[in-house]
């Protein structure tokens, strides 16, 4: 398709994503977990960083419930989350 | 968002008709040097998304910024890139041209 939004020489091409599309989540099966995202973007002025915990929660909502393929989360760019999660383990009991 | 960063955004699409809607939706990133950059890991898009009547669904979009952006001296007075996306109806035996996309 083409936007012609800008006429320039170079044309935009879409590049489709690296591990493909979400299925719809009709039934808002993680919306809790999604609202809980917005609120953190929200509280922390939209800082990104400061809500990948939560980002991973919704993440995990949605693999647990069929809405995205499986995929270590260390695969996501979760990494140093799981490692300070494994890190804390053996204190709780 | 920092570049190399994975992050996440929502969108919310919602069908005001009576009727379903199979759509399919595209994306543009302005400004237009950013969009090499972005790479997204998963997102709603592509691929045809049915919205029943009056549904309204969120619509998410895992990504990250290439950390390369911060090297290239075109980017360096980018500070807001902005991603928007555009749904499609779905036509019966018509796909988007999309190039190299299987």
């Amino acid at each position: 398709m083409s936007t012609a939004m800008n006429f320039s020489s170079k044309s935009f091409k879409p590049r489709p994503p690296d591990k493909g599309a979400f299925p719809l989540d009709h039934f808002g099966e993680c919306s809790a977990f999604k609202e809980r995202f917005m609120k953190c973007l929200r509280d922390s002025g939209y800082e990104s960083g400061a809500c990948r915990q939560r980002a991973m929660a919704y993440l995990e909502c949605r693999m647990e419930r069929q809405l995205m393929a499986n995929e270590p989360l260390e695969k996501l760019g979760f990494k140093d989350l799981i490692d300070e999660k494994s890190e804390a383990k053996p204190e709780k009991l | 968002v920092v570049p190399g960063e994975t992050a996440l955004a929502f969108y919310k699409a919602k069908n005001p008709t009576d009727k379903p809607i199979i759509g399919i939706s595209t994306y543009n990133v302005i400004p237009f040097e950013a969009g090499q950059y972005f790479n997204k890991i998963q997102c709603f898009c592509f691929e045809e998304q049915r919205l029943n009547p009056q549904e309204e669904v969120d619509m998410p979009v895992f990504f990250y910024i290439d950390p390369e952006f911060v090297e290239d001296p075109k980017m360096a007075k980018v500070d807001l890139i902005t991603l928007s996306y555009t749904f499609f109806e779905a036509k019966e035996g018509q796909k988007l041209a999309l190039p190299g996309y299987q």
